[in-house]
């Protein structure tokens, strides 16, 4: 990591707390915010166990930009009053970070993430995995280029409403 | 014989007791005279090991099973425990070995289940023979791939079992079930069994807004039941949704298949099986109750050997997001299969209403939004179960 500078390891751990915030808040415009502009920024959430097989069906498959303006309104007004709400804490720990060129760069983050239905207030595990990203360091503030988030809970305890 | 849980069933074929969903007792007995008793229950498709070697494991209800294709290219389903002293064999969801070692005494199998080796065979008991030892299997038959299982010597032949039901699964399977795997979705559902297969694969699309934002509004088709088991058959066409003022990307709802004129089918077996040909996507749910309360679905999702790379790329797009524990117009599915059940603990019954014309009556071909369909399964399940019907 020796090419990245404090500072912009600062600006990418910014953007990771962005990302938590915008979930944990259920605000989707600030999550969609979290990713670059460009037409092919993506977010895939997909199971370890499908990956590891060459599998490459998600659970959430929003490979261009169109996609995840998409999923902010699934959940804000195709979805809304028909599931059973839950709040999620996301906790998050990059382990890795490297440049790819001069306006892009490679980062890997574990991830756990809790959730708290609405409707019982136990919280329990809603999945944990790896988050694989390329983060655009362009322009102003970085931001997602691509999110994988790779799920080692194959199997989920409920229906998923929110990206993790 | 065991002792029958005893519940007094309604006289009206359209209502259900809710306390048949929450009874421990009740699906003690389930087990015994369902899973393990003279049904067909599917666990695989045979695309989803497609080379020798290839395995998955699967439960049937808490029945541990290994299905594995033997070096001679044959599908086997063998119980997932050793010959020896039943020690789970196989731990893994999926993978590929050339034989299986068991690693409590190192027993080894063949792909085709004999047994291979075994250390210290001088010292076993006299007259032993590797011969008598392969991995038991349960009784196996496949349907264009599809395999299932039954645990009961009375079992019908599968052909008996699927009956009429056989043209709308062989369509929904591509015509010719040679299907390749794109992949899977696994979830929990915090529902008893029945309340799942009760509501996936046919609810009212009241509750699915998508529909109606998407100006997509089905409800043009055919909804049949095959008349002993009450398996569930649909099949209808989708209006070409104008969804480009909702969605930005209407890939997700585009249909580019060669079954323009049908683009829904749905066929639901009894006990728990559920699958659809929605639009382009494939999807075979394998689900298996695991307690009274949970059910655990495995959404397969399938493309088809003939598919070019961009109809596999469409489907793979069009699969992940749109059906399954995420999906556009199925996430409800999975809120309303937790609300039934909290709400099942209530006293009364379940009762049906869309559709029903004479509550003393069975029917077997129904609208496709009407909830008669469900009506021959009920009575089935209530005649399995050897619960008595009320008098008027």
């Amino acid at each position: 990591m020796s090419d990245i500078d404090s500072a912009l390891l600062s600006a990418i751990d910014a953007l990771q707390l962005r990302y938590v915030a915008a979930l944990d808040g259920k605000d989707m415009s600030r999550w969609l915010d979290t990713f670059a502009e460009e037409d092919n920024a993506s977010y895939i959430c997909i199971s370890d166990e499908n990956l590891s097989h060459g599998l490459e069906l998600g659970l959430m498959y929003d490979d261009n930009r169109a996609r995840l303006q998409d999923r902010v309104t699934y959940i804000t007004e195709i979805w809304a009053g028909t599931f059973q709400d839950y709040r999620t804490r996301h906790f998050v720990q990059r382990v890795n970070a490297e440049r790819i060129d001069d306006w892009s760069l490679r980062m890997r983050s574990n991830f756990s993430v809790f959730y708290t239905p609405e409707n019982t207030g136990v919280s329990e595990v809603l999945a944990t995995g790896v988050y694989e990203d390329v983060i655009s360091t362009g322009n102003g503030a970085p931001r997602l280029l691509s999110r994988k988030a790779i799920l080692d809970t194959t199997v989920l305890p409920r229906y998923l409403v929110y990206p993790v | 014989m065991p002792t029958n849980p005893t519940l007094v069933w309604p006289h009206n074929y359209n209502e259900v007791p809710k306390e048949a969903f929450v009874r421990q007792d009740i699906y003690k007995e389930e087990l015994e005279r369902i899973f393990y008793g003279a049904e067909w229950h599917p666990v695989a498709h045979e695309s989803e090991v497609p080379e020798p070697g290839d395995f998955k494991t699967a439960r049937l209800a808490d029945v541990p099973l290994l299905i594995a294709r033997g070096q001679d290219h044959v599908v086997r389903v063998f119980y997932n425990a050793c010959s020896h002293r039943g020690n789970q064999l196989e731990t893994a969801p999926k993978g590929h070995k050339s034989e299986f070692e068991c690693p409590y005494h190192r027993w080894l199998f063949s792909t085709e289940g004999e047994l291979v080796g075994c250390p210290n065979q001088r010292e076993f008991l006299p007259g032993f023979d590797r011969k008598d030892y392969p991995l038991a299997q349960p009784r196996v038959e496949s349907f264009l791939g599809l395999i299932f299982v039954t645990m009961s010597p009375k079992t019908e032949s599968l052909d008996d079992f699927l009956g009429d039901i056989k043209p709308t699964l062989a369509d929904l399977m591509g015509g010719d079930g040679r299907l390749k795997l794109l992949g899977y979705q696994k979830v929990r559902y915090d529902s008893n069994w029945k309340s799942y297969t009760d509501n996936d694969g046919y609810h009212a699309p009241l509750l699915h807004q998508a529909f109606t934002m998407l100006n997509w509004q089905g409800g043009q088709g055919r909804q049949y039941a095959t008349t002993r088991r009450g398996h569930i058959g649909f099949e209808s066409a989708l209006s070409v949704a104008s969804g480009q003022n909702t969605l930005r990307d209407p890939s997700i709802i585009a249909f580019k298949g060669q079954d323009p004129s049908i683009g829904s089918r749905i066929v639901s077996l009894f006990p728990t099986f559920v699958s659809t040909k929605h639009l382009d996507v494939i999807n075979l749910r394998f689900a298996i109750p695991a307690g009274h309360d949970k059910v655990e679905v495995h959404y397969a999702y399938f493309a088809h050997e003939d598919d070019d790379a961009e109809m596999v790329r469409h489907r793979l797009r069009q699969s992940s997001n749109l059906l399954g524990p995420s999906g556009l117009i199925s996430m409800e599915d999975a809120s309303i299969f937790h609300r039934i059940h909290i709400g099942n603990h209530t006293p009364g019954m379940a009762i049906f209403q869309k559709g029903v014309h004479d509550p003393a009556a069975l029917e077997t071909e129904m609208k496709q939004n009407d909830e008669t369909g469900q009506l021959p399964r009920w009575e089935y399940y209530r005649s399995v179960m050897g619960f008595e019907r009320s008098a008027a």
